[in-house]
Order: C-alpha cells, then sequence, then structure tokens
C-alpha cells in the first residue's frame, strides 16, 4: 500500500453553526487524477480550500506526503497548531490554481511565474526567469511571458496561474474549479494543459463542473452533496449504471458539460 | 491660560443668528446648486453640443478653480461689471453658482450609469416615456446620485466659512468676531469646530440612513 | 492690466505650489501612519485615527487654519505662520488620504494574498510586494485628485498672512482697483496648474499596468 499524497481523516468544516463538511475521510492516490464533484454548495471547495489549508477545518486532520497539515490533533482530542514555518514548507508540496487566476495584477507573465523564485527560493533574476520561462514555454504562452494579466485572455491567465504554480515544482497539484470563470470556448485550452500534466503523471485533485473532463481523465471520482462525501471510486464505478439517485439528478444538470456522454 | 468657553456662550443670540445665516445659505445653496445643477445636467445631455461645450467650459472652470477665488471675483470684481451685491446675496449666488457645477456633474454621472437595458425594458413592456422617467429613471437616479450628493451637501457646509472672508455674517465670523472682542479667540475657534463637525457627522448620519432606506432600491450597474 | 502684474502672480503660485506639494507629502506620510491604525484591528489604535479623520473632515479647513495659528503660541509654540499653515493642510489631507488608502489596501482582492501564500510568500512579503504595490495603484487616482483638491484649499492659507497666489491677487487688488482681471487671471493659473496635475496623473496611470477593480 502505498502512501497517500493527501489523506483526509473525519474532516469538519463549520462556520459558525453552519456545518459545511461533516466529518469527510478521503485518501488522494499520488500520481493520479483524483475529481471532486457535486452540486454548488457541497463543500468541494472547501474541501480543497481545507488541503491547501486556506480554510482552517474546525475539527479532523489534512496529512499531506505523511505529514500533518495546519493542525494535528490529539488522542485526547486536543488540537495543536503546527508552527507556521513547518506549514509553509508542507504547503510547498502542493501547487494551487484557482477559479479567479489571482494572478498579480502589476507584474508581467514571467514575473508572476518567477516572483516566488525569487523571494522565496532566493534565485538570481537571471535563473529564476530562466525557470519561470520553461514553465510558460510548457504551458504555451512563452510569446505572452512579457504582457500583464490585464493584457491576456481568461485561459492565457489561467494557464499563466498553471506555470506559476508549477514553477515551483510541486508533488501536488489542486485545482479550485479552474474553468469556471472563464468563456466556453477558452476552457479546453486550460483542460488540455491539465491533461499533460496528468498524462506526466502529477498527483492532482480538481473541484470542477467539468464531467467530461472528469470521466475521462480522472481515476477516482468523490462525489460530495451536502457537506457529505457520498461516495468515491474510479469513474467506471461511479458513473456505472445503477446509479445512486442524488448523482443521477446532479448528472441530469450537468448534460451539457460533458455529462450527456454517461447518460 | 484660561480657557473660558463661556464668555462666547454668554452672547447666545448673536451666535444663533450667526448659526441661521449659516444655516440658511447652506440650505438654500444645496437646494440651489442641486437644481441648477440638474437643469446644467440635462441641458448638456440633451441640449446639443452648442450648449455642451460651453456649458462643460464653465463646470471645468468653476472644479478648477478655488471657492475663495471664485468669491472674491464675484464680490470684488462683480462692481465692475454693474453687479454690486452685498455680502449675503453674493454668497449665496457663488455657492449656488459652485454647487451647481458638481451637482451637474453628479447628476451626469447619473444618467450614464443606468443601463441602456433597464429603458428598453420598460418599452418593451409598453411603458411610456413619461412613464419610463417616473417610474425607472428618476428612481434609480435618485439611488446612484443620493451618496455623491449627500457628500457634496456636506461639503457646501463647509464651504459657507469661507463666506466670512467676505464679511457674511455667518457662524464663523459672528463666533470669531466675539472671540477677538473677549480675547478669546482659541475659544470661540473651538466652539465653531465642534459646530461643524456636529452638523457634518449628522448630515453624514442622515444621509448614510437614507441610503440604507433606499438600498433595496440598488442594482449592480454593468 | 501690466505683465509686471501678472508676473508678481506667477512668482506667488510658486508659493502655492510648494505649500501645496509639501502638505501632500507630509499628509501621505501621516496617512499611511493613520490607515495602518484603522487596519491594525486594535480598537485602541483604530478608535484615535477614526475621530481624527472625522474631525478633520468634518471642521471647515478654514476654522482648522485659524485654530492651528492661534493655538500654536497659546501652547508655547511660536512657529512662523508658514510653518501653521503646512500643519493645517497636511492634518486635513492626511485625513483624507488615510480614508483613501485603507479604501485601497480593503479592496486588494483576497485571492491575489493566497495565492501568494501557496507560493511561499511570507504575511510580510506578501504585504510587501503584493498588497501595497497593488493598494498603491489603487489609490494613485484618489490620491492625484486629493493634490487637486489641496492646491485649491492652499488659497485658504491666505487668511493666516502667506501671500501665496490668492493672497497676492487680493493684495494687488486692492492697490490697483482691478480686482476683475487680477482675481480672473489668479484663476487661470489655479486652473493651468491644476490641468497639468491631472493630465500628468492620468499620464502615469496609464502607464501603470492594469489593476482589478
Amino acid at each position: 500500500m502505498t502512501l497517500p499524497a493527501i489523506a483526509v481523516r473525519t474532516l469538519v468544516k463549520r462556520y459558525g453553526d453552519t456545518a459545511v463538511l461533516h466529518g469527510i475521510d478521503l485518501e488522494i492516490p499520488p500520481g493520479q487524477v483524483s475529481c471532486l464533484i457535486g452540486p454548488s454548495g457541497s463543500g468541494k471547495s472547501t474541501l480543497l480550500r481545507c488541503m491547501a489549508f486556506l480554510e482552517e477545518a474546525t475539527s479532523g486532520t489534512i496529512t499531506v506526503d505523511g505529514e500533518v497539515l495546519g493542525f494535528s490533533e490529539h488522542s485526547n482530542g486536543l488540537r495543536e497548531r503546527i508552527p507556521a514555518t513547518t506549514n509553509r514548507a508542507i504547503r510547498s508540496k502542493i501547487g494551487m490554481v484557482f477559479q479567479q487566476f489571482n494572478l498579480w495584477p502589476h507584474m508581467t507573465a514571467l514575473g508572476n511565474v518567477s516572483e516566488a523564485l525569487r523571494t522565496v527560493h532566493k534565485m538570481s533574476r537571471k535563473d529564476a526567469e530562466a525557470r519561470a520561462m520553461e514553465q510558460l514555454v510548457k504551458v504555451g504562452l512563452e510569446a505572452r511571458a512579457g504582457h500583464y494579466p490585464s493584457q491576456l485572455s481568461g485561459g492565457q491567465q489561467q494557464r499563466v496561474a498553471i506555470a506559476r504554480a508549477l514553477a515551483l515544482k510541486p508533488k501536488i497539484m489542486l485545482f479550485d474549479e479552474p474553468t469556471s470563470s472563464l468563456d466556453p470556448e477558452l476552457t479546453g485550452e486550460v483542460l488540455n494543459v491539465m491533461r499533460d500534466l496528468a498524462a506526466e503523471g502529477m498527483t492532482m485533485v480538481v473541484v470542477s463542473h467539468e464531467i467530461g473532463f472528469a470521466a475521462t481523465v480522472g481515476s477516482q471520482i468523490s462525489f460530495l452533496d451536502q457537506g457529505r462525501l457520498l461516495f468515491s471510486g474510479p469513474p467506471s464505478e461511479v458513473f456505472g449504471k445503477p446509479r445512486h439517485p442524488r448523482l443521477e439528478q446532479f448528472l441530469d444538470t450537468y448534460l451539457d458539460r460533458g455529462a450527456s456522454m454517461l447518460v | 491660560m484660561t480657557f473660558d468657553i463661556n464668555v462666547i456662550l454668554a452672547q447666545l443670540p448673536a451666535i444663533l443668528s450667526g448659526a441661521g445665516v449659516t444655516l440658511l445659505l447652506w440650505i438654500a445653496g444645496t437646494i440651489g446648486g442641486a437644481a441648477v445643477g440638474f437643469l446644467v445636467a440635462v441641458g448638456r445631455r440633451y441640449g446639443g453640443r452648442l450648449i455642451d461645450w460651453p456649458l462643460g467650459l464653465a463646470v471645468e472652470v468653476l472644479r478648477g478653480t478655488p471657492f475663495l477665488i471664485q468669491i472674491f471675483l464675484l464680490y470684488y470684481g462683480g462692481p465692475f461689471i454693474g453687479l454690486a451685491l452685498d455680502p449675503i446675496p453674493a454668497g449665496l449666488l457663488g455657492l449656488t453658482i459652485y454647487g451647481a457645477a458638481y451637482f451637474s456633474e453628479i447628476f451626469r454621472a447619473g444618467f450614464v450609469a443606468i443601463p441602456k437595458g433597464h429603458i428598453e425594458a420598460a418599452e418593451c413592456v409598453g411603458l411610456s416615456q413619461g412613464q419610463i422617467v417616473r417610474r425607472i429613471l428618476l428612481p434609480e437616479m435618485t439611488m446612484l446620485v443620493l451618496p455623491p450628493a449627500i457628500n457634496m451637501a456636506v461639503i457646501l457646509m463647509k464651504e459657507t466659512a469661507i463666506l466670512s472672508i467676505i464679511t457674511v455674517p455667518e457662524l464663523t465670523l459672528t463666533v470669531s468676531a466675539i472671540g477677538s472682542q473677549q480675547y478669546a479667540f482659541v475659544e470661540s475657534l473651538f466652539l465653531l469646530a465642534v459646530f461643524y463637525w456636529v452638523l457634518v457627522e449628522v448630515t453624514d448620519k442622515l444621509g448614510r440612513y437614507a441610503e440604507h432606506r433606499l438600498s433595496r432600491y440598488r442594482f449592480s450597474p454593468t | 492690466m501690466s505683465f509686471k502684474l501678472f508676473e508678481l502672480l506667477l512668482k506667488a503660485s510658486l508659493y502655492t505650489i510648494g505649500i501645496s506639494l509639501v502638505s501632500i507629502l507630509i499628509g501621505f506620510t501621516i496617512a499611511i501612519l493613520l490607515s495602518g491604525m484603522l487596519l491594525s484591528g486594535r480598537r485602541a489604535l483604530a478608535v484615535p485615527a477614526r475621530i481624527f479623520i472625522s474631525f478633520f473632515r468634518g471642521v471647515p479647513l478654514l476654522v482648522q487654519l485659524l485654530l492651528i495659528y492661534n493655538l500654536l503660541p497659546v501652547i508655547g509654540l511660536n512657529v512662523p505662520s508658514i510653518v501653521a499653515a503646512i500643519i493645517g493642510l497636511s492634518l486635513c489631507t492626511a485625513a483624507y488620504q488615510a480614508e483613501n488608502l485603507r479604501g485601497g489596501f480593503a479592496s486588494v482582492p483576497r485571492g491575489l494574498i493566497e495565492s501568494a501564500e501557496m507560493v511561499g510568500l511570507t504575511p510580510s512579503q506578501a504585504f510587501r510586494r503584493i498588497k501595497v504595490p497593488i493598494a498603491l495603484r489603487l489609490t494613485f487616482p484618489a490620491l492625484v485628485n486629493e493634490a487637486i483638491l489641496i492646491l485649491k484649499a492652499s488659497s485658504l492659507v491666505s487668511v493666516v498672512g502667506i501671500v501665496e497666489l490668492t493672497r497676492m491677487a487680493q493684495d494687488l487688488a486692492g492697490s490697483t482697483f482691478l480686482p476683475l482681471q487680477l482675481f480672473a487671471c489668479a484663476g487661470l493659473i489655479y486652473l493651468v496648474i491644476n490641468w497639468v496635475v491631472a493630465r500628468t496623473g492620468g499620464l502615469i496611470e496609464r502607464s501603470l499596468p492594469g489593476v482589478p477593480r
């Protein structure tokens, strides 16, 4: 049994009195693409953000590559915050891609990709930009290196954001609805970059409404509904008939996102 | 140093009269400025280039020069072109013209910000032009224009103090005059500061309350 | 109106520009402090900053200037009137600029800081490299606007005896009986100065890379 890339144990997330995640248990296998699907408000993005420790879980633990991230939990139920420097070191194994791209508007594409290499890894400007350029080539945007985010299309911005995450050589890539704020004709270029990445054996966790992508590229599909993980398994199992009625209902509303091929 | 605000407050009738002049100038100047500003905005939008251009120039000049210079020009320069006004009318006229320039820009922005689609939607469901103005344009304008208009009213309140320089017997002139008579200038200025501060804060709070009451009409401009 | 008079006005306008520039710079420095207090999340810091801002935005500048001018000698500070004038203008513009800065910092999208966090920037690196530059770009148009407001407001320092543009026009109008020409000329000079500031500001703004709204 190989060590899971990320292990989520009885994760609970509450905002005040409302629980968004009710005790999630999930293992992300290394070298594969895991997809989190589910209706809006099912908690899938929150779960992903907890994996990156952008959200603090109320209870439960996140283990990344065998190391506990954020809070450790003792057997007596006591939670202990892990020092920020340790968290930062563990988190450096994770790359994250956001729905809103979150590129820094005052830096060029190259600047965005090389920023952390220079400020965090203290690389020289020349070396950092050389490595950043490699990543831009990889996402097919070397010609746009000197452009500012405002001069790029949404699809191009998201590819730069992927390059920015990849430049730090993460072991795991998290994608939070990477195509949800893109025009339909621009989702393809981003999904293609993600497919290439999957083919290289990158461990990926993808929150997406792109059912077609999940069914064809994903090795593990996890279906969340109202903060609960209803089931998780290979696509043949999850999408194979007979299906859980909630999934059936969900797929019906996503026919135009590639779900029609499954119906 | 002694700090005795009572020597100022002893002259309450004079202070009240000064406060009355300030409030009167402020309210009249704000209403007048808003009314003229609205006409200017309408004229610039619908009057064609021959009206838009000179009015636009006037607005830019008024917005680009200090209020004090405008007042000096009107009060000291006026008599040379046959416009000899007493301090109060001169002050009121100056305040109105100055306010009108800024109010016209507020209304213009309001016109522009109402999406064409809202009017098209009203036309499609069969509203007449008059109905569209009354039922769609004006309510939407009010919501858009209210916050900057309240802000402008507050600015005009503070500008009335400048009229003391051309001897308008408003609050600043009255109270500072009492202050120098009684050798209590600092006290008089403290009193003034507090008066304006309270008035501005109250206006601001009332404005926010009105905005809040109207906020259900708010839409997200596209 | 002779060229000599115009020349005097132009010379006096250098005072207007100088006083405004110094006040805006001092005001900006104070504004950084105030906005830091507002955003500190500590009531003991935020409340005094809020009272300061409310006071200097709520009291007419004329009253502020007279108060500072007359208060300083009373508390034992005998400074030249130009210093009192600059203090007054600086405190006033600081209040407005602090509000601008607070708004700028508050409108930096949270996601831009999250993405910095995810690539390993420490909170202080994210603040210096991401938050500050974006907030400054967001507030730049308001800063230009504030500069124009202060240039106009500086006309009020004439009441404490500073012979800047407005006071010079006033003095000359008294001695030459040409108020119409002199105040019109002074107004024109203000207009030109403000136009130059607005244009330069606009050019700088356009040269800055795009910023999210």
